[in-house]
C-alpha cells in the first residue's frame, strides 16, 4: 500500500477574522493526483496558501501532517525543503533577480537541508538545461529576471520549470490553467505529467474541467464554502462541467 | 566625552590659526573667506537645506587640527581595491603622502599633483581656477575649508587628452586618539574634449571622533567627459561634510556616483551648474546607513542654458535606527529651453525605526522642457519575499536577493568596472553581514573595526 503524503484534518483558517476554511479533511497518497474544484470564493486558493505557509492566514483549528511532520509548525522555506511546492496562481514579478540566481539559491538550500554539497556550476547548468527541455521552456526565459515582463503563459511555464528543478513530493497547482490558451495549457500539463511518478503527489486546484483532460486525476473533490462537500472519481469533473456548480450548491444547502 | 554645550563658530574658526604658507588659499581668498565666516552661520535645522540633518552630533566635541601621520605600504594596501589599475594619490588627514602616490606632471597630458606643489609649479593655472566656482561662500564649512584647508589633489587634463587609466584619490582619517578636524580640498579641471575617470575613497585608520571637511571644485570644459566617483567608508564615529561644486561648459558631459557605506554623519552637497548648452549630467548615489548613522545627499542641478539634460538616481537601504535624507533640486532657468531633467529617489526601510526624508524638487521657469521627478519609500515587498521563501530560500537570503536587486541598477551606473565590482562586494557583505553585527562594511580591510 502506498504511503500517505499529506493528511489534512479538520483544517480551519481565517483571514482578518473571517473564516474561509471551515474544516477540511483530505488525504493524498504517493502517486496520486487529486483535483480540487469549486466555485469562486470557495476557499481553493486559501487552502493552497495555508499549506505553503502564507502568514496572512491564521490557522484556527486542525492539523496537517506531511511526511510525518506537523506541517503547520514549519516556516514556508522549511515546507519547501521538506517537499511542498506551490505553483502560484499569480506568480510574483521579482525585478532584478535572475531565474538562474533564484534557482541556484533555492537549490543550494534544498541540498543543504538534505545534507548534500552544492552542485558545481557545471552540474547546476546541466540540470537547468535538462529541466528546461523537460518542461519545454524557452532557454531565453531563464536568463531573464523572475517573471518580469512575462506573459501569463510564460509565468505558468516558469512555475512548472521551478517545480521540475526542485522535484517536490507534493506539488500544489493553484489554478495553473487560468488565463492559458490551449497550447500553453498543453505544455504546462505535459510538464506536470512528465514529473508524475509513484513517489510524488499532486493537488490540482482548478475552476474548470479543461485542465483535467490533460492531467487526469485519481480523485476529484468539490470545495464549497470552506468544506469538501463531494468526493468522487474523474467522472465527477465531467458532471460539474456539464451541470455547473449550482447543482452542488443546491445539494449542500438542501 | 561629549561637551554639555555646543561649540561656537568662533571655536571652529579658532581651531586653525595657521600661517599663510601652511594653507592653500592664494591672494586674498583667505581674508575673503574669514570675512564670509563672520557672516555665515553654522548650518542648522531652520535652513531649508538642513532641515532634516542636525549637526549636533558633531558640535558637542572640541576638535583639534588633524595632524600629519605617515602610512606604511602595508597599511594602504589593506584598502586597495581589487583590480583597480589607477594613478594613486594618498592623503592622511589632508596631508599628502608622497612615497605612496604616483604624481604626473606633463602639460600636454595631465597633472596629478598635491595642491601645495601645483600652487607653486603651475601658479597661473592654479590661480585661474582656485575658488573660481564660487564654492567659498556656499556655506560655513566651505568657507572654513577655503580659509584653512591643508592640502588636496590638483588634477588637470589637457585639451583633447584621454586618460589611460583612472585616478584614485585615497583619503584616510586618523584621530590619533584625539578628536580631530581635517580639511581637504580637490581641484579638478577637465580641458576641452578631454576624457577621464576619477574615484575618491574615504577610510578611517582609527576609531575616533573625526570630522572631515572636504571641498571639491570641478571644471568641465567644452566637450569634455568627466566621471567622478566617491566611496565613503569611514569609521562609525567619523563625520564627513563633503561639498562638490561642478561647472559645466558647452557640450560637456559630467557623471558622478556617490556611494556611502559608513560614517557617523555624512553630508554630501553636490551642486552642478550647467553654464553651457547641450550639457549632459548624470548623478547617481547609493546610501546604506545602519545603526544610528545619518547620511544626507543634497543635490542641486542648475540648468542655465538650452538643450541640456540631467538625470538623478539615488537609492537608499536604511537599517536599524539609521536615517537618510535626499534633497534633490533641479532649477531650470527661463533660457534653459529644451531641458530634459529626471530625478528619482527610492528607499527601502528595513526596520520600523529606520527613517528617510526625501524631497525631490523641480523649479521650472522655461516653458518648453521635459522634467520628471519621483520618490518612493517602502519596505521589502512581502509578496516577493513569500514567493522566494516558498521555493526554500530562507528569509535572510531572500531579503538579500531582493535588496541586491533593488540596488543593482544604481550600481550598474558606476563606470569604472573595478569600482562597480568593489561596491557590489561591499553591498553583499553588508546584506549578508553577520560580521560583527554588520558594524562596518570595510570590516575585512578596515583597522577601525578590528
Amino acid at each position: 500500500m502506498s504511503k500517505t503524503l499529506i493528511k489534512i484534518e479538520n483544517l480551519h483558517a481565517s483571514i482578518e477574522g473571517k473564516e474561509i476554511l471551515k474544516g477540511i479533511n483530505l488525504e493524498i497518497k504517493e502517486g496520486e493526483v487529486h483535483a480540487i474544484m469549486g466555485p469562486n470564493g470557495s476557499g481553493k486558493s486559501t487552502l493552497s496558501a495555508v499549506l505553503a505557509g502564507r502568514d496572512i492566514y491564521e490557522v484556527t483549528e486542525g492539523k496537517v501532517t506531511f511526511n510525518g511532520k506537523n506541517l503547520l509548525e514549519l516556516a514556508p522555506e522549511e515546507r519547501s525543503r521538506e517537499g511542498i511546492f506551490l505553483a502560484f496562481q499569480y506568480p510574483v514579478e521579482i525585478k532584478g533577480v535572475s531565474i538562474v540566481n533564484f534557482m541556484k539559491a533555492a537549490l543550494e538550500q534544498h541540498r543543504e537541508h538534505k545534507g548534500l554539497e552544492p552542485l558545481s556550476p557545471a552540474e547546476f547548468l546541466k540540470l537547468m538545461k535538462e529541466k528546461k527541455e523537460l518542461v519545454e521552456i524557452d532557454s531565453k526565459l531563464t536568463n531573464r529576471a523572475v517573471n518580469e515582463g512575462f506573459s501569463g503563459g510564460e509565468k505558468k511555464k516558469n512555475e512548472v520549470f521551478q517545480m521540475a528543478m526542485l522535484d517536490p513530493k507534493l506539488a500544489i497547482l493553484d489554478e495553473t490553467d487560468s488565463g492559458l490558451d490551449i497550447d500553453a495549457l498543453r505544455i504546462v500539463a505535459n510538464g506536470v505529467n512528465k514529473l508524475r511518478n509513484e513517489h510524488n503527489g499532486f493537488m490540482v486546484i482548478t475552476h474548470y474541467q479543461r485542465l483535467l483532460d490533460y492531467i487526469v486525476p485519481d480523485v476529484v473533490h468539490v470545495l464549497y464554502d470552506g468544506r469538501i462537500v463531494k468526493t468522487g472519481g474523474k467522472e465527477l469533473a465531467f458532471e460539474l462541467e456539464e451541470k455547473g456548480y449550482d447543482w452542488i450548491k443546491q445539494e449542500v444547502e438542501a | 566625552m561629549a561637551l554639555k554645550t555646543k561649540i561656537s563658530k568662533e571655536d571652529f574658526i579658532n581651531i586653525f590659526r595657521k600661517e599663510d604658507d601652511e594653507v592653500l588659499s592664494i591672494g586674498n581668498t583667505k581674508e575673503t573667506a574669514l570675512k564670509e565666516l563672520e557672516k555665515l552661520e553654522i548650518p542648522h535645522k531652520k535652513l531649508e537645506e538642513w532641515r532634516h540633518t542636525s549637526l549636533n552630533k558633531i558640535l558637542h566635541h572640541r576638535y583639534r587640527p588633524a595632524e600629519f601621520r605617515s602610512l606604511s605600504k602595508e597599511e594602504v594596501n589593506l584598502f586597495s581595491i581589487p583590480g583597480l589599475d589607477a594613478y594613486r594619490l594618498v592623503f592622511v588627514n589632508g596631508f599628502f603622502i608622497t612615497e605612496l602616490s604616483n604624481t604626473f606632471d606633463d602639460e600636454n597630458k595631465m597633472f596629478i599633483l598635491p595642491m601645495h606643489e601645483a600652487k607653486e609649479t603651475h601658479k597661473a593655472l592654479f590661480e585661474k581656477y582656485f575658488d573660481k566656482s564660487g564654492i567659498l561662500a556656499s556655506n560655513f564649512f566651505t568657507a572654513l575649508n577655503t580659509a584653512y584647508s591643508t592640502n588636496g589633489s590638483f588634477i588637470y587634463f589637457a585639451d583633447n587628452f584621454v586618460a589611460d587609466k583612472p585616478i584614485h584619490i585615497v583619503n584616510f582619517s586618523d584621530g590619533q586618539s584625539r578628536k580631530t578636524l581635517a580639511q581637504y580640498r580637490n581641484l579638478i579641471i577637465a580641458g576641452k574634449f578631454s576624457k577621464a575617470h576619477i574615484v575618491n575613497t574615504y577610510h578611517s585608520l582609527s576609531l575616533n571622533y573625526t570630522l572631515n571637511n572636504v571641498a571639491t571644485e570641478i571644471f568641465v570644459q567644452d566637450g569634455a567627459h568627466l566621471n567622478f566617483n566617491i566611496v565613503q567608508g569611514e569609521g562609525v564615529d567619523a563625520a564627513q561634510l563633503n561639498y562638490t561644486k561642478v561647472i559645466q561648459e558647452d557640450n560637456s558631459n559630467f557623471s558622478m556616483h556617490t556611494t556611502t557605506f559608513c560614517g557617523m554623519l555624512v553630508r554630501n552637497d553636490l551642486k552642478v551648474i550647467q553654464k553651457g548648452s547641450n550639457c549632459e549630467t548624470d548623478l547617481n548615489g547609493l546610501y546604506m546607513p545602519d545603526r544610528e548613522q545619518h547620511f544626507d545627499n543634497s543635490v542641486f542641478v542648475h540648468h542655465a542654458k538650452s538643450h541640456n539634460n540631467s538625470n538623478q538616481l539615488y537609492k537608499g537601504v536604511i537599517d536599524n535606527k539609521a536615517s537618510a535624507v535626499f534633497y534633490g533640486r533641479v532649477l531650470v532657468d527661463r533660457d534653459a529651453q529644451k531641458t530634459n531633467a529626471n530625478q528619482l529617489n527610492k528607499n527601502i526601510l528595513l526596520t520600523k525605526y529606520a527613517k528617510v526624508n526625501s524631497k525631490p524638487q523641480l523649479e521650472i521657469y522655461a516653458d518648453d522642457v521635459a522634467c520628471s521627478h519621483g520618490s518612493t519609500t517602502g519596505q521589502i515587498d512581502e509578496e516577493a519575499l513569500f514567493y522566494l521563501r516558498a521555493r526554500g530560500i530562507n528569509r535572510r537570503k531572500a531579503e538579500t536577493l531582493l535588496l541586491t536587486a533593488f540596488v543593482s541598477d544604481v550600481i550598474e551606473k558606476i563606470q569604472i568596472e573595478a569600482i562597480k565590482f568593489y561596491v557590489q562586494i561591499l553591498v553583499n557583505n553588508r546584506l549578508e553581514g553577520d560580521k560583527k553585527d554588520g558594524q562596518c562594511l570595510m570590516i575585512d580591510e578596515c583597522p577601525a573595526c578590528d
